[in-house]
């Protein structure tokens, strides 16, 4: 008896200690403009160690077995794991969303090649035009009338001329979003960054190489090497996927874009041809 | 069958517990058969090659997922216990003590019917994956072909000379002992090799190397050395004895709880200490080995490491953390229980150093917790001035992280040394000077470890990687290596003045035993999703990507659950295996045999528990 009044006393005292330590972490988190959910897990870890302490110093409990040994057993592992699974899924969840919408973007065109991508792609038009046709109708019905706009004279020209620009710029694009979805960041740098010592800098590449040349180390990396690069060139260091895992359209973005660097004030590696 | 003058009552009890076995055997075959539905998807149309099938309801990876995780955690099991066993083999043959001996036999006794299960999961795994994912099995098979055939035949060699080593226990006593020692050598050597093929395959999924060899068996040589190879074998055969010694720890206590006689008692309580004394002991070096791991991730692939650190699974590293962190806890707290119930009379005078000890091991903890970046929302962030917190921030990088990594090992090993001293006095004329000279070294080796943590924050990275970092660790490992030989020295000649009483722990002694169990096994599931994940959506990174509907990664929370369910079902599994070989005990301990008792046709003989060729009768 006089143990268990001395382990109530060892709870209450541990545990009060505990709990102002908590709080304290919480408000001192919460004045340093810490998120809720760091607050929470500072409070956690004081419990955390509240407990430890308490059970330091608990009395021997009572052996059990048998049947309730083993309840006992599962009852101990269910607390640890609602522990477990609940302290993992209440933190800042990352959104696997983001990972299936890149996982979308890079299998796009392999995608468009077969029956089924053919067959979703006309569906998707179809949408369109028939978003189109509906918002149409609509104005047509608000005008009261059947009036088409005047097309003046030459604006075929010019429109085909902004398609074009519109057209390259994209390309721009498309390519800096291969130069993302390939990781080619991994081991290049551009736009001024600091340097990585696996692969050169290719702030001034445009200048350097043409889009045929650039094309061709794509494909086969072995048929260019940087200079000052010769260890990494002979490791093989840059992979030869690329020609497998991209479509020659992905390949003709990545090229464009890349000629596009054309900064002389940052030095990068001069090419030599290598086959 | 009948029972004669059986009481109605237990019959009926009888007949409920068997047919609960069966229903529950029945659910078990109709989970294994939902792959069928699988295979059905394509049994109405022509041959035709396809990437991926898939299971109705729980998700082809799920599936696959869970009986990987089995077979790694098994094949952990299997592949640790024989280290184990082997070197209490080696102890006992060398001290004479009679107790190490059997210790080692009796978990030799569990590796048979562990070695069989998991292969059946091994089986299991590669039909699942020939099934589900045929394009990837193609691809590796076309790399690694030589390598199966090598596995093929360690495997061979590896069954044949488990079944020598445990078979022939007790023939080779004695003058033949050495021969029992070899082959025991033999059986880790082979099991090593089983490991490191596999580890092989899995680590040239994640960095994988261009294949430029055209000759078969080059070229899958060139795929084994990768660069990520040698650091997962290291940090997995550290992680399976460190698993061995926590699972043997836990399967102590249970026999503890459920032993009738003192003598049981003592055996079980002294078993479950040498469980944890190994599974500590190979705890310590393993943040070493993970480093090693992840300095190579980041050398083979900054975006690889970038993703597990510091990217979408930089939480999980948290989690990690404070699995780490329970368990070294767990580990130090068994060590505490020991001195205050084992030794009596002795927990007062070191009340204090304990303290201190729990103490530097939480703030350890809470430094370890902290995350670098911090995940926020853009407000939350802009509260803060910033994804690193300006005040907190600075304990989320690496050089923190690092040092309190050391001090906890430091802790540990304290407390392991605390223990071996506890109830003796030096006698030694030089003990003084020798105290003094290691609480000297103790003081330099912590101020250093810390000032070289201090240093990390104001010299470039990869300084700090290869020379702070590798000092901290010199220290620490310099410690431990003088510090063991001189207690060792000291106690040799030291006067016991409080004998150690085995067979007093305290139960929660042992649920201490069993959370270091479960802590090795959650983080070893935990790190297969972190290896796993750090691929993102390619079976083989860079090289052959995932276009399955599976190919994002899980979020942590759901991720945690399998992780859960996974360890429970490894739980129940080793429960089985457990009980297979306790079977032999019973018919060895003279029960008489029972209803329904068969001889021959009941002996397990698989478990390794056959009373009836352990003494050598009838057979």
């Amino acid at each position: 008896m006089p143990q268990e009044q001395s382990f109530t006393r060892n709870v209450i005292k541990k545990g009060v200690v505990g709990l102002v330590l908590g709080v304290i972490f919480v408000v001192v988190a919460k004045a340093l403009a810490f998120p809720p959910v760091f607050q929470a897990m500072f409070f956690a870890y004081a419990m955390l160690g509240a407990a430890v302490f308490i059970l330091l110093d608990a009395p021997p409990l009572k052996p059990v077995t048998g049947g309730k040994a083993l309840i006992a057993l599962v009852v101990f592992y269910a607390v640890l794991s609602v522990v477990y699974v609940g302290g993992a899924s209440l933190w800042p969840q990352y959104d696997p969303e983001v990972e299936k919408g890149k996982i979308i973007k890079l299998l796009k065109a392999k995608r468009a090649k077969t029956e089924l991508g053919k067959t979703e792609e006309l569906l998707a038009r179809t949408q369109v035009l028939s978003e189109k046709a509906d918002a149409i109708m609509a104005r047509l019905r608000n005008v009261g009338g059947t009036a088409m706009a005047m097309v003046p004279a030459g604006a075929g020209e010019a429109n085909a001329t902004r398609r074009r620009l519109a057209a390259s710029g994209d390309l721009v694009a498309l390519g800096e979003e291969q130069w993302e979805l390939q990781e080619c960041y991994n081991c290049h740098t551009i736009f001024g960054k600091k340097s990585k010592k696996r692969g050169p800098k290719l702030d001034n590449i445009g200048n350097l190489m043409t889009a045929e040349q650039l094309r061709e180390k794509i494909v086969d990396p072995l048929s260019w090497m940087a200079e000052g690069f010769e260890k990494q060139f002979k490791k093989k260091k840059m992979p030869d996927k690329y020609r497998d895992l991209m479509e020659d359209s992905e390949i003709d973005a990545l090229v464009v874009f890349l000629t596009t660097l054309k900064n002389p004030a940052v030095e990068t590696p001069k090419p030599i041809k290598k086959k | 069958m009948t029972y004669h003058g059986e009481d109605p009552g237990r019959l009926a009890g009888a007949r409920r517990r068997q047919a609960s076995v069966i229903a529950g055997l029945l659910v078990f075959v109709a989970v294994w058969a939902l792959p069928v539905l699988g295979m059905a998807q394509d049994a109405g149309t022509a041959y035709q090659q396809v990437a991926y099938r898939d299971i109705p309801y729980i998700g082809s990876r799920n599936v696959i997922w869970i009986v990987a995780q089995l077979h790694l955690l098994l094949g952990g099991f299997v592949l640790g216990v024989p280290i184990f066993a082997w070197v209490c083999e080696i102890v006992g043959w060398k001290t004479g003590e009679q107790r190490y001996d059997t210790l080692a036999k009796e978990f030799t006794k569990l590796l048979t019917s562990a070695y069989a299960t998991t292969a059946i999961f091994g089986g299991i795994l590669l039909f699942l994956l020939i099934g589900l994912y045929p394009k990837l099995m193609a691809y590796l098979t076309d790399v690694f072909f030589p390598a199966f055939v090598i596995y093929g035949i360690l495997f061979l060699l590896e069954t044949a000379t488990l079944y020598i080593y445990w078979y022939g226990w007790d023939t080779m006593q004695g003058r033949l002992k050495g021969l029992h020692l070899l082959l025991g050598f033999l059986l880790n050597f082979f099991a090593f090799f089983i490991m490191v093929i596999p580890n092989a395959w899995a680590t040239f999924q994640a960095s994988p190397v261009v294949l430029s060899e055209v000759e078969p068996l080059a070229r899958a040589w060139e795929a084994t050395w990768n660069p990520t190879w040698w650091p997962i074998n290291v940090h997995r055969f550290i992680a399976n004895i460190v698993l061995g010694g926590f699972i043997c720890g836990a399967y102590a206590w249970i026999h503890y709880l459920t032993a009738k006689t003192r003598e049981e008692r003592e055996h079980y309580d002294w078993m479950g200490y040498v469980g944890n004394f190994i599974g500590v002991f190979g705890m310590l070096p393993l943040p070493f080995a993970g480093y090693w791991l992840m300095r190579e991730v980041y050398e083979y692939n900054q975006q690889m490491g970038i993703t597990l650190m510091g990217g979408f699974l930089a939480w999980l590293f948290i989690l990690q953390a404070v699995l780490i962190g329970v368990l070294f806890l767990g580990a130090n707290y068994y060590f505490w229980m020991g001195i205050t119930y084992r030794i009596p009379g002795v927990a007062q005078s070191y009340k204090k150093p304990i303290l201190a000890m729990l103490i530097v091991l939480m703030v350890c903890l809470g430094i370890w917790m902290t995350p670098h970046s911090l995940v926020a929302s853009l407000q939350e962030t802009k509260a803060m001035g910033g994804a690193h917190h300006p005040l907190l921030g600075v304990f989320g990088v690496m050089s923190a992280k690092m040092t309190v990594v050391n001090f906890m090992i430091l802790v540990t090993f304290m407390s392991f040394l605390m223990y071996w001293r506890a109830g003796k006095q030096e006698t030694a004329t030089w003990a003084k000077v020798a105290k003094a000279v290691m609480g000297g070294l103790l003081a330099v080796a912590s101020i250093t470890i810390i000032v070289l943590g201090v240093w990390g924050y104001f010299v470039p990275a990869l300084y700090r990687i290869n020379v702070l970092s590798v000092a901290q660790v010199l220290i620490v490992l310099f410690i431990l290596l003088t510090f063991t030989p001189l207690t060792a020295l000291l106690m040799k000649s030291a006067r016991t003045t409080t004998e150690m009483v085995w067979g007093q722990m305290p139960v929660r002694a042992g649920y201490t035993l069993v959370l270091n169990a479960i802590m090795v096994i959650l983080l070893m599931t935990l790190m297969g999703y972190a290896r796993s994940s750090s691929r993102v959506h390619w079976h083989v990174y860079g090289v052959l990507r995932d276009t399955s509907e599976y190919a994002y990664s899980p979020a942590l929370g759901f991720a945690t659950a399998l992780m859960s369910l996974n360890t429970f079902l490894f739980c129940l599994l080793l429960a089985f295996i457990f009980w297979v070989a306790s079977m032999g005990e019973k018919g060895k301990a003279g029960e008489p045999p029972g209803k329904g008792y068969l001889p021959g046709e009941a002996v397990p003989a698989m478990a390794g528990g056959s009373p009836l060729l352990e003494e050598g009768k009838k057979l």
